[in-house]
């Protein structure tokens, strides 16, 4: 089993954004699916995680959120990025790109170690 | 932007109410559904798809509980709902809740009041810039009258000269002059001042500019600073009051500016002026006069010195400046100048009475709040069952704190607020107090820092009764529920604790009510003290013909004497006026001014201090008038006039300071000393014709002061003012007799219009005020003390409901539980009334200086608190005795 993996604070939030810049609206249950899929199942999201970052979100007017019925005919809430969400997504991943070449340059071997 | 937008939308979830559950809970459902449908088509059974979904969903409560936390503000949830939870269960013991708030808000209220004053009084930076840096100086010497001489101008340059740890000495000299308004005059007591005054004080305008160097010396025009409470009082505030004129003692002086309202020391003052107004401040005697002092020096310490290093400074100059002019310093008075911190200074008279009463509210609220922790320990233990099923629900140890917290936060702040009404009128009725012995008065205000003050109190009185009361530890959670038992009595140690707050209350009160009785002794006394005048239905008034600037002219003389005489003529007439006495100086007042006095062939003995007295004046009828006993020889008479011989009266403390032993009649006196040469008194022999009795003029409580009277139609230059006795009806003379007084000097002030027994009762309402205060609190520390024996007896009386049921059924009668009753309470109040009477011993040392009349160990005072305490206490104690007794086996044994 492939080892599981802390969500850390504030990766959760851009995942989700882009997950629904990928796949489009989306309801709950697609995103975590989605998530676990990328992660290689890494990642498992329980409700207390996943659901309050959702509402985080929409609060912060990234994402919106609206009923509707799904493919297979439930009802379920779809969240979909803003244009604001768009926005903070590519910030977000712009930042992240500079951190990880950042800490890659620091921990890269030293010239002349072995 | 975006923190903003979900805070606001985080306080709109707030109000989200019960909907935003259901979409929640809907939303959650609906991914189990299409997780377990996923499942399914995995390949699971149903219900194994079910429980896998829900396995994975961390718990559906979790997860809603974790979105509503995130929807709404879940901490201010939680407080409201604390909040909301406390105001209930107070609701539910009224009683309770009423006694306690009560108890809170009279002690906060009192504390908040005082602490108002200590604040305004005697902590409050003053409004002088760097005012901590300011220091007054001091020159005093031994006997009556010789507290504060003041400084001659000789004597301020030496100081300017040789002390340079004061950066600067700003000249004060108080002075009287007289406003002419329309139709009608009044004194101004302003200050002099010389132009760095303001500077060195550090005290800016709030209009006009205010005087400076170059205001000073001769051949300038005469300019005035208002101080702001005159000008607020006299000019109503008026804006444009800068660059008018008024007439001062008939000179014109501009306004120049109003100062920022400041105290001022030693004197309460209308406005300062330069000196020009004054021809005798720049005179040469004035100015040269090493004795001649007027003058009081205010000084900044220069950069970087210290209290101490001026003190040591001015001490070697001082002692210098008397080695040089040995004539101006009799050695054996004790000459001697103090440098005192300008805000100690101001503080001074104040101090001792402030922290008293600060101390007795402190006092009542340490009783008060072991009163409320008391009654909090007793609730507590009925709430033992509560607060455990609240934890079987599922209340954490920190939630129960928290809890009882904010239960005690409510009570403490609802208190808080009650008391804070209280001290809104306690303030006013302090501020008339402090205004007795404070320049600072008006700085006495409910500001920030004093209810900051209130709140500290109410937190810290909340924390404190939330440690006391029983939480049940952590882990010991699960034994209470289980034991689920019933306990009524509370742990030993929980007894202990009230019974030593019981204690405590009891010992503190004993200390209040001593100091109470010593202040209350201390205050009869005075005002039985005989104040050496035979009657004290007399009417004075100060009225003023003559004065210093408009100059001591020949025809002013002559004219101030007709108009005397023709006021004295015509009040004499107004109907049941008997006497009618004209005199420099009314009963019971004093003369500022001493001169040196000698005994014609009586020479000092050796290290005798050369002899001082007032100089006052008396016309023939003013003894009779004011009631002065003549104990020898004969008041003057008609025929004591201008160019008679030269005669005088004396007091009796001064006759027998001058001639011990002897009948002073017939024999000479004159006044002497080198500061005779700036006044208008020769110091001619003076034969003595009569000597009077003593008056308390310097205060019930100081010494009789030496005073010489003059014949006044000889000394008219003294000042003036009538004596009126009159057959019962002295309050009605005041309009008819002021009338006289306009018709014949309009212009001239009129003052200190008091019947005798007015002024005397000034001397003692300080007193009064001081008693009342502090018997207050002490009769409402008695009371809460009071409640607080009765109502733990009571406790331990219920508490012991069984156990005395089971004793009465084995024998014992009501008498004897009776008495194990009150065995207890009396050892309480043994223990309490032993350590209170120690303290009050101790107590008692400290307040001596404001004691009169009475030891500060007084026994009468100490026996008789004790008894009343421990009257009080066995009374408090009988009822929950008595209710002991009356305890019915029969009854308490079936309700087991």
């Amino acid at each position: 089993m492939a080892r599981k993996q802390e969500v850390q604070q504030g990766t959760l939030a851009l995942m989700i954004l882009r997950t629904l810049d990928v796949l489009g609206p989306l309801h709950g249950y697609g995103i975590a699916r989605r998530i676990e899929e990328t992660s290689k199942s890494r990642i498992t999201l329980n409700y207390g995680t996943l659901y309050p970052a959702l509402l985080k979100l929409e609060q912060e007017g990234f994402v919106t959120a609206e009923w509707r019925q799904s493919e297979n005919n439930r009802r379920a809430k779809f969240y979909a990025l803003s244009v604001a969400g768009r926005k903070q997504l590519a910030r977000e991943t712009r930042e992240w790109h500079q951190t990880a070449d950042l800490i890659a340059a620091f921990l890269a071997p030293r010239l002349g170690e072995s | 932007m975006r923190h903003i937008r979900a805070a606001l939308a985080r306080v709109a979830g707030l109000f989200a109410g019960p909907r935003a559950d259901d979409d929640t809970r809907d939303e959650l459902q609906s991914h189990v559904d299409m997780e377990t449908a996923e499942n399914i088509r995995r390949g699971m059974g149903p219900s194994a798809a079910r429980r896998q979904a829900l396995l994975a969903s961390g718990g559906l409560v979790i997860g809603a509980e974790a979105v509503r936390a995130q929807r709404g503000l879940p901490w201010l949830e939680n407080i409201v709902a604390d909040i909301r939870y406390a105001l209930r269960a107070l609701r539910r013991s009224p009683a309770f809740t009423i006694v306690v708030i009560t108890t809170l808000a009279l002690g906060i209220g009192a504390n908040t009041a005082i602490f108002s004053v200590v604040r305004g009084v005697l902590l409050k930076p003053l409004p002088h810039r760097d005012g901590d840096r300011l220091v007054y100086l001091r020159q005093s010497l031994d006997g009556p009258g010789g507290e504060n001489i003041s400084f001659s101008v000789p004597e301020v340059h030496d100081f300017r000269d040789g002390a340079k740890t004061l950066g600067g000495i700003a000249e004060y000299s108080q002075f009287t002059l007289i406003l002419q308004g329309t139709n009608d005059a009044s004194r101004l007591n302003v200050g002099l001042v010389t132009g760095n005054f303001f500077d060195v004080m550090g005290l800016s305008p709030v209009l006009g500019r205010l005087t400076r160097p170059s205001d000073d010396g001769p051949g300038v025009p005469p300019v005035m600073v208002l101080t702001h409470e005159f000008w607020m009082k006299r000019f109503g505030g008026d804006p444009a009051i800068v660059g008018k004129q008024v007439k001062l003692d008939g000179t014109p002086v501009t306004v120049i500016g109003v100062l920022q309202s400041a105290p001022f020391f030693p004197d309460r003052i209308d406005a300062l002026l330069n000196m020009v107004i004054s021809p005798h401040h720049l005179s040469a005697l004035m100015v040269q006069g090493r004795t001649h002092r007027m003058t009081e020096i205010l000084a900044r310490l220069a950069p970087g010195a210290t209290v101490e290093q001026a003190r040591a400074e001015v001490a070697a100059v001082y002692s210098r400046m008397q080695r040089e002019n040995r004539e101006s310093y009799d050695s054996a008075s004790h000459y001697r100048v103090e440098v005192i911190p300008f805000k100690e200074a101001l503080g001074e008279r104040a101090r001792l009475t402030v922290w008293l009463l600060m101390a007795a509210a402190a006092f009542v609220l340490v009783i008060a709040a072991a009163n409320v922790v008391n009654l909090t320990l007793m609730r507590g233990v009925g709430r033992d069952q509560e607060l455990v099923v609240r934890a079987a629900l599922g209340a954490g140890v920190a939630r129960l704190r928290r809890l009882l917290l904010v239960e005690n936060l409510v009570l403490t702040t609802v208190g808080a607020f009650f008391g804070v009404i209280i001290a809104f009128g306690g303030v006013r009725l302090l501020t008339s107090l402090a205004e007795r012995y404070s320049p600072r008065a008006n700085e006495i205000r409910l500001d920030a820092v004093t209810l900051g003050f209130t709140l500290t109190l109410a937190i810290v009185l909340a924390l404190l009764l939330s440690l006391v009361a029983s939480v049940p530890r952590e882990g010991t959670l699960g034994g209470r529920i289980a034991a689920g038992a019933r306990r009524l009595s509370g742990g030993l140690q929980q007894q202990r604790v009230q019974r030593a707050l019981v204690v405590a209350q009891i010992a503190v009160s004993v200390v209040l009510l001593a100091g109470a009785g010593l202040l209350t002794r201390t205050m009869i006394q005075l005002s039985e003290v005989p104040t050496g005048l035979q009657t004290e239905d007399v009417l004075t008034m100060q009225v003023q013909l003559l004065s210093l600037t408009s100059g001591f002219t020949p025809d002013a003389i002559a004219a101030s004497r007709t108009g005397y005489d023709r006021i004295q003529r015509e009040v004499r007439a107004l109907p049941g006026v008997i006497d009618v006495g004209l005199g420099s100086t009314m009963p019971l007042q004093f003369q500022e001014a001493q001169l040196e006095v000698k005994a014609e062939g009586r020479a000092l003995a050796v290290g005798e201090a050369t002899p001082r007295a007032e100089v006052r004046t008396a016309d023939p009828e003013y003894f009779r008038a004011a009631g002065i006993p003549l104990r020898h020889g004969r008041a003057f008479t008609s025929t004591d006039r201008e160019g008679s011989g030269r005669v005088v009266i004396l007091n009796q403390v001064l006759a027998d300071e001058l001639f011990p032993g002897e009948d002073p009649i017939g024999k000479r006196m004159a006044w002497t000393g080198d500061v005779l040469r700036f006044t208008p008194f020769t110091g001619d022999w003076r034969t003595v014709v009569g000597v009077v009795g003593n008056t308390r003029d310097g205060g019930l409580d100081a010494a009789p002061r030496p005073a010489v009277f003059m014949p006044f139609a000889q000394e008219l230059t003294v000042g003036g003012g009538l004596v009126i006795r009159a057959q019962g009806q002295t309050p009605s003379l005041v309009a008819s007799a002021t009338r006289i007084v306009r018709a014949i000097a309009p212009t001239a002030p009129i003052e200190n219009v008091l019947t005798v027994a007015q002024i005397k009762d000034q001397s003692v309402a300080p007193r009064r005020l001081n008693a009342a205060l502090v018997s207050s609190f002490g009769i409402l520390a008695v009371i809460i003390a009071t409640v607080g024996i009765a109502g733990v007896l009571a406790f331990s009386v219920s508490s012991r409901t069984n156990e005395i049921g089971i004793r009465m059924s084995l024998g014992a009668d009501p008498g004897r539980v009776q008495r194990m009753i009150l065995g207890e309470g009396g050892v309480l109040l043994a223990s309490g009334l032993a350590l209170g009477v120690g303290g009050a011993f101790f107590a008692a040392r400290i307040i001596r200086g404001l004691l009169f009349g009475v030891p500060p160990h007084d026994p009468i005072t100490l026996i008789g608190v004790a008894v009343t305490m421990a009257a009080i206490g066995i009374g408090a104690c009988w009822v929950p005795a008595l209710r002991a007794s009356r305890i019915d086996p029969a009854i308490t044994m079936r309700a087991t």
